[in-house]
């Protein structure tokens, strides 16, 4: 009775009607903090973009634009210089101008604070305001990748007036920027992004979001099909539901909408220490893996088989130099290290326990090699949380582990440098660098020298020295390749179909009723 | 008035060991979590970053000191109540327990009023014919909600009114169309008090389906106690020199049997409220409750220390505070109990 009475009077007067005209947008995951110097979630640089403004932004087509900067950068002769020239016109929420110690005030900010200050460190030596309308980035040695750098939504500028008690400590519930959304209350959980009224640049399509974070994917799910949310943006939903999802979005109760792909999933090999230290071996491995296969058991081939370090949605990541699932040849390589005729190679392989996708993919690939090739090669499964996983993983723990990366910016560099670089080896065995923290230990003679020379270059070079790094490490194959991952969003039909820029992020403000 | 001081000597040797109680536990959480792999740092700055930055944070975060500074730190820090602050977002524990607490405190009291009310009615419907079709049903009842596994309830209940029906709101604590009012942190209430009645509504409506299904699947705990002491009662000899002195069977089971058949059900209710406060996580996490439960298993997966540590310690006082409440409330209503 007790209950029956709780329902009634909740359910008086409350059915769907809408008590505003705001979208409300739902998203996996609470939110700590819309510190810019402290986010590195999908979730977090997701509200940041509409939040905030960055000097650049990769548009819809992948085009490098300028956002808050006023044209493309001026690359001294030496490349250690480049010169930015500034919007005149923009206004921060609080009302004050952004110019060049503004836009020096948040990049220094970061550089002190920033949870990802590496990445700016390691390029950076000084930031110079020249005038008021003008920055200056002063680097270490030249590097053609920071140009996709400043489009990252980290680097988006922050009020100094509104900071400058926080300028060296985070400010977690407030965001002061220069986007197109002011925002207007926080918690951890929901968040009301409001149109800021003197921004710059187009006024949103709509009056107002309120977003939420639900904690897991049936909420997800049933919001959207509920109608109690007009978008889902979300990777974080169990692959049989996003199935669902399409399969409505198909017979047009949804819409669905799919970004440019940033994650990639990889199997790592540790190459360091036999058997995997034997290149064959590694590729007899990279040529037994049935993609296609393993993608539609895992994911009713919603995650799509990736054959490169690249992922096909950046320039370069076309190229696919992975070998494809070839079972003669794995044999025959795997026989040429000595396996196949009454000797197995057994591969202890490591998954993440808190990832679903990785113990479906493990125990597919396992199935998968059983049947074909029960003679040569084993995998014993091994499931580790993921905290430990990283944890261990540059000590060396894993012989093979599956993992995934989504690089800090969209830029080919972003994925080949943190998964391939080394400054210390010793022949083909990183001993100190990102080879050693991936859990590799792998590098080979001029990666290097080719990863350092891509970052002077600039254009089709550029791209053409990163796509044969790509190809070098498909020969070696300390990593295989197995899926990418492209984010999607859904809407109500009433709404505009959510667009993604290039860095992946759906444009907020481009949401609104359908005309 | 010797029983008083019995009492009241009891009690103050129980309050005087909690904090005995809590500094072991304590030691025992900061221990086990420095125990476990994994890392904090890899949580805020990503597993590849490089060892240098890595190192600096650790740095700056006091985790490259010796153990046992870190641990007479904490220690420190404890006993001047500074629970310190989340490595993740440097936003301080106590800030974050006063968020989270009262959520899981306004699911956990509801959840445990409706578990009580549907227990006990359940529980009591059978007595009348022992072994007859309602007590049977009312046995299957206990089992049955008892023996459920909470997710699996939680999210058919969460499909069905919610999804399927619409009837609830899928998750969340408050409708995210509505500014939530300020106050205790607890919305029905602060609702209630700033006069906000769409406020009220909505936080009931947000409460329904997580602290019905709560309430449910420990209702049967209540049915089952309450059944087994009534009968056991029931066959006593009071009970039976009351039915000989020829008061009815109604007088008999209210006015005798029912007030001591309840007092092992307050024990439990006891015992159940200090599970609630830090137990419900299944529950939080299926309706996106924002409670305490789910921000420490988030914390404790992000190896956020501090968090992790003032949590926990959070939570041990409060179960030691109620445990005390409900002794102490069994004493004064049961003469029998000496201490």
């Amino acid at each position: 009775m007790l209950i029956g009475l709780v329902l009634a009077f909740s359910q008086s007067a409350c059915q769907p009607s809408r008590q505003s005209e705001r979208l409300t947008v739902a998203s996996a995951g609470r939110i700590s903090s819309l510190d810019p110097a402290l986010a590195s979630t999908a979730g977090v640089l997701q509200v940041l973009s509409a939040l905030g403004d960055t000097l650049y932004i990769r548009g819809d087509n992948g085009n490098f634009q300028p956002q808050l900067a006023a044209s493309k950068p001026k690359i001294s002769a030496d490349g250690l210089s480049i010169t930015i020239p500034l919007r005149r016109d923009v206004l921060f929420h609080d009302g004050s101008r952004f110019d060049a110690k503004a836009m020096a005030f948040s990049l220094n900010r970061f550089l002190r604070i920033g949870s990802q200050r590496y990445l700016l460190s390691d390029r950076i030596a000084a930031i110079e305001t020249p005038n008021t309308y003008e920055i200056r980035l002063r680097l270490k040695q030249p590097s053609s990748s920071i140009e996709s750098l400043l489009t990252s939504p980290y680097l988006t500028p922050v009020s100094p007036k509104a900071y400058a008690d926080h300028a060296d400590r985070f400010l977690n519930d407030r965001f002061v920027g220069t986007g197109p959304y002011t925002l207007s209350s926080f918690r951890n959980t929901q968040q009301r992004l409001l149109p800021f009224s003197r921004y710059w640049g187009a006024r949103p399509n709509n009056v107002g979001l309120d977003l939420i974070n639900l904690s897991n994917s049936t909420a997800l799910f049933g919001a959207l099909i509920s109608g109690e949310v007009d978008v889902l943006l979300s990777n974080s939903i169990d692959e049989d539901q996003k199935r669902a999802l399409s399969q409505r979005a198909d017979k047009s109760l949804l819409q669905e909408s799919k970004g440019p792909a940033m994650n990639i999933t990889f199997v790592t090999l540790r190459s360091n220490s036999p058997p995997l230290q034997n290149q064959t071996v590694r590729q007899a491995l990279a040529h037994s893996l049935d993609r296609r296969l393993i993608s539609t058991r895992v994911s009713y081939s919603q995650r799509e088989p990736l054959r490169s370090l690249i992922p096909p949605s950046l320039r370069g990541g076309k190229t696919q130099p992975w070998p494809t699932y070839n079972l003669a040849t794995a044999r025959k390589l795997f026989q040429q290290a000595g396996y196949c005729t009454g000797r197995r190679l057994q591969v202890p392989f490591t998954f993440r326990t808190n990832v679903p996708s990785d113990r479906l993919m493990a125990l597919t690939w396992q199935a998968q090699l059983e049947r074909d090739l029960p003679n040569c090669v084993h995998l014993t499964l091994n499931g580790v949380e993921s905290t430990t996983v990283y944890k261990q993983l540059s000590e060396g723990s894993f012989e093979a582990v599956i993992l995934d990366w989504s690089g800090s910016y969209p830029d080919p560099e972003a994925y080949l440098s943190p998964l391939l670089s080394c400054k210390r080896a010793k022949g083909n065995i990183c001993e100190e660098g990102e080879a050693v923290a991936g859990g590799t230990f792998w590098t080979a003679p001029g990666l290097q020298e080719a990863l350092r020379r891509s970052d002077t270059l600039e254009g089709n070079p550029r791209l053409q020295e990163l796509i044969s790094v790509d190809a070098i490490a498909a020969k070696g194959a300390p990593y295989i390749p197995v899926w990418f991952v492209a984010p999607k969003a859904w809407a109500q039909l009433r709404l505009n179909p959510p667009t993604f820029n290039g860095n992946g992020f759906v444009d907020l403000a481009q949401l609104g009723e359908r005309r | 008035m010797a029983r008083g001081r019995e009492l009241f000597r009891y009690c103050a040797t129980r309050l005087a060991l909690a904090p005995l109680m809590l500094w072991l536990i304590a030691s025992l959480v900061f221990l086990l979590l420095r125990v476990a792999p994994g890392d904090p740092v890899d949580a805020v700055l990503g597993s590849r970053a490089p060892e240098a930055a890595k190192a600096a944070l650790r740095s700056s975060l006091g985790l490259d000191q010796p153990l046992w500074n870190q641990y007479f730190d904490f220690l420190n820090r404890l006993v001047h109540g500074d629970l310190g602050n989340a490595l993740i977002n440097n936003e301080s524990v106590r800030s974050i327990i006063s968020k989270t607490l009262p959520a899981s405190l306004e699911l956990g009291i509801t959840a445990l009023i409706i578990s009580a009310v549907l227990g006990l009615a359940v529980g009591f419907s059978g007595i009348a014919r022992p072994e007859g079709k309602l007590d049977l049903a009312g046995r299957f009842y206990g089992i049955g909600t008892y023996a459920l596994p909470p997710f699996w309830a939680a999210m058919l209940i969460q499909l069905v009114f919610a999804v399927m029906l619409g009837w609830l709101p899928v998750g969340g604590r408050f409708p995210p169309s509505l500014i939530p009012p300020e106050g205790s942190g607890f919305l029905i209430f602060d609702s209630v008090i700033s006069g906000n009645w769409s406020a009220l509504q909505g936080s009931i409506r947000h409460l329904v389906l997580p602290a019905c299904t709560l309430g449910l699947l420990l209702s049967g705990v209540f049915t089952n106690a309450l059944r087994l002491n009534l009968n056991r009662t029931l066959k006593s000899d009071y009970v039976e020199s009351a039915r000989s002195r020829g008061l009815s069977e109604t007088q008999v089971v209210l006015r005798h049997a029912l007030p001591n058949a309840l007092l092992p059900v307050l024990t439990i209710a006891g015992i159940t409220v200090a599970s609630l406060i830090g137990g419900a996580l299944l529950i939080e996490v299926t309706f996106s409750w924002p409670g305490i439960a789910m921000r420490l298993q988030e914390s404790i997966n992000q190896r956020d220390y501090p968090v992790v540590q003032g949590i926990v310690v959070a939570i041990a006082a409060l179960v030691v505070m109620v445990s005390v409440a409900v002794d102490l409330l069994v004493a004064v209503l049961d003469p029998r109990i000496r201490y």
